[in-house]
């Protein structure tokens, strides 16, 4: 037990300590990457009010900077016609989709509460709302595995080994996914929003990870006509490729933990196995045991292949092995 | 045996049938709850926008009149092109300009904010290259994360809640469900006071014009991984000791994600939620003797899909839904 429990302390150890390296080489390469490109961004926009200040002369620095304070801090766009200011940012669909927002925890920003009674109201609505979010996303991601288990039953019983049909269909699951979920959108909002088909993909996936930065948004372009249900149309896009990229997640933090743990685990079988074959004899029952707890525990989708599996081995050695 | 067979299967039946009605009553909660928070948040935050509008309105008005030069035209022209670069994180009023958004430690804190998934916006990456290098690297990291934080919520718990309540629960003899309530709600209070009110208390006078209750809704969007990214700390105009604050705040939303997953682990495994949880769960059809491992399998696989789904998550005693199912099946596993 001691030598297990230190080799688990050094394992979370070296977990910690791999993740903060991740994090500082994360922070370096972003700022390799984004520092020129902020630096120009800067000079062009000190250029350009440095030429607009010079074509208006009587104009000082404070009052223009004191006006565009104002504009920039309130976040509402002071730009525009007056038709415009009828749509209003809190109408009832985009509340709602601010309300979504902040249920699924992806949280753009673009629209956020400014009044006190809106903020309390706003953690008090996550509060609830987020556990909520969970345990729908939970059982639609339940609905779209369901899809990858039939699949899997399909190709068994066209006779496919294990290890490839659970090879396949985590292939399956992975292709459709992206083309569904990440590919055909994009193209969808080239068309619709005008963005390029990488922005397309870019914005896809920081919104399906919840990360949300808010810097693409949909149904935000002053100049464009969306269709009525556009946003409907994108808030069921987004709830099922929550449920599918939570899903890919799991999978793919259960393939970084299973490949040590089966190493492991097999490692103590093999050692237990050969003590116990050399007490008792029963070679053939210890090696199918072996089998089945490193496909258990190599199982990706646990309920799909092992329930096929466990069905498979009933059948065939459900009657020979009455001490398992 | 004819009508224990039938029985089973009626029951079964029923069984199915309950578990697709609190689907279906799921769903329309969802979507009541979203209506819900639509309306409410219209009500309240309409009126005040309209009195923004109508405010920036009169203010660019006179200042088209005071510089009557100036035409329309041109000053919607100059200021869309700097409430584009604003959004962007390139503030062009001079006092700003000694703030940049892409030092180390403001890196930092932006990937820490990209694989914690709160994304605030306030700085995103412009060029090219680090939206696909953002996109890489979350697509690794986000599980490095999540793998990350069960394997540390999982040693954290086994000191903070298992080992006190069994003391407790040996040491005075009450019972385990009792203990383990009146610890849970204990945890939750230090845990609200110790990332929550504190800090808050901290933000409300480190920034400048934050108050307390905007500094307590900072904590809580960043904490809930919701990440708006309207308030976001050390952006202020001369923050003194920006990068040492920049890194205060990183491990400061760190810790505070890895308590919240701590208590919301702690009250998971209160015996009661659990059976309230099962009730939205899909019911397998099993065979009596594959009912253990398949209950292994299902825990195990469900518990860390959970964990996944509940990296955002929030911490009061009274929550009627959480989700998230205590690594039993894992201690087991780690103690054959």
């Amino acid at each position: 037990m001691q030598p297990a429990m230190c080799s688990g302390k050094l394992q979370t150890g070296l977990l910690v300590a791999g993740y903060f390296v991740y994090l500082l080489v994360g922070a370096a390469v972003f700022q390799a990457l984004e520092r020129t490109a902020e630096k120009q961004e800067k000079i062009a926009a000190a250029q350009m009010k440095e030429a607009f200040l010079q074509s208006f002369t009587h104009l000082t620095v404070a009052e223009m900077e004191q006006f565009m304070k104002v504009t920039i801090q309130n976040g509402v766009y002071p730009v525009g016609n007056e038709s415009q200011t009828e749509d209003s940012n809190w109408d009832f669909s985009n509340s709602f989709f601010f309300a979504g927002t902040v249920v699924s925890t992806i949280g753009y920003g673009t629209l956020h509460p400014k009044t006190a009674g809106g903020q309390i109201f706003c953690v008090f609505f996550a509060l609830f709302g987020i556990p909520l979010n969970i345990v729908f996303l939970h059982r639609v991601g339940k609905m779209l595995s369901l899809l990858c288990k039939k699949l899997g039953k399909f190709l068994y019983e066209k006779g496919m080994r294990k290890k490839k049909i659970k090879f396949l269909t985590l292939l399956f699951f992975l292709a459709t996914g992206i083309l569904v979920f990440l590919c055909l959108p994009s193209l969808f909002f080239q068309i619709t929003e005008g963005w390029s088909y990488s922005e397309g993909i870019y914005f896809a996936f920081i919104t399906l990870s919840t990360i949300g930065f808010g810097d693409y948004v949909v149904g935000k372009q002053p100049d464009r006509i969306y269709f009525s249900y556009y946003r409907t149309l994108v808030a069921i896009w987004i709830l099922f490729g929550l449920a599918w990229i939570a899903l890919l997640f799991n999978l793919l933090t259960t393939v970084l933990e299973d490949t040590e743990k089966i190493i492991v685990k097999d490692l103590h079988q093999i050692g237990k196995c050969f003590r116990k074959n050399a007490e008792e004899g029963h070679g053939r029952a210890c090696w199918f045991y072996l089998d089945f707890a490193a496909c258990k525990k190599s199982c990706l989708f646990q309920e799909l292949t092992c329930t096929s599996f466990y069905e498979a081995l009933h059948n065939t050695f459900g009657r020979r092995n009455k001490g398992i | 045996m004819l009508q224990s067979l039938a029985g089973s299967s009626c029951v079964r039946l029923v069984e199915q049938h309950r578990s697709a009605w609190c689907f279906a009553l799921l769903v329309l909660g969802y979507l009541l709850y979203l209506v819900f928070g639509a309306v409410v948040f219209s009500s309240v935050e309409l009126p005040y926008e309209d009195l923004l509008r109508q405010e920036l309105g009169k203010l660019k008005q006179r200042f088209l009149e005071e510089h009557a030069c100036l035409s329309e035209q041109q000053l919607e022209q100059f200021l869309m092109r700097v409430l584009e670069a604003s959004n962007y994180g390139v503030s062009v009023l001079s006092n700003a300009s000694g703030n940049w958004n892409w030092d180390f430690t403001s890196s930092l804190f932006f990937a820490s904010t990209v694989l914690s998934p709160r994304g605030y916006g306030h700085t995103v990456p412009l060029s090219d290259g680090g939206k696909a290098f953002c996109i890489i690297y979350s697509v690794i990291g986000i599980p490095f994360t999540l793998l990350f934080l069960t394997a540390v919520v999982q040693r954290i718990i086994v000191y903070v809640t298992r080992r006190p309540v069994l003391y407790f629960h040996i040491r005075w003899g009450f019972s385990k469900q009792v203990v383990a309530i009146i610890h849970a709600i204990v945890l939750g209070f230090i845990t609200v006071s110790c990332f929550f009110l504190i800090p808050a208390a901290i933000f409300s006078v480190l920034e400048d014009d934050w108050n307390f209750l905007e500094s307590f809704y900072f904590c809580f969007i960043s904490l809930s991984t919701i990440g708006l990214g309207d308030y976001v700390p050390g952006e202020g105009y001369n923050q003194k000791f920006r990068e040492l604050y920049k890194i205060g705040i990183t491990c400061y939303l760190l810790l505070g994600l890895i308590a919240m997953l701590v208590v919301l682990e702690t009250f998971c495994e209160l015996h009661e939620l659990k059976k309230f949880r099962k009730l939205f769960y899909v019911k397998k059809d099993k065979e009596e003797d594959q009912v253990h491992i398949m209950e292994h399998d299902q825990l195990s696989f469900s518990s860390i899909s959970d964990q996944a789904a509940s990296m955002k998550d929030d911490q009061k005693a009274n929550e009627p839904f959480v989700t998230s199912q205590s690594p039993t099946s894992n201690d087991s596993s780690l103690n054959n």
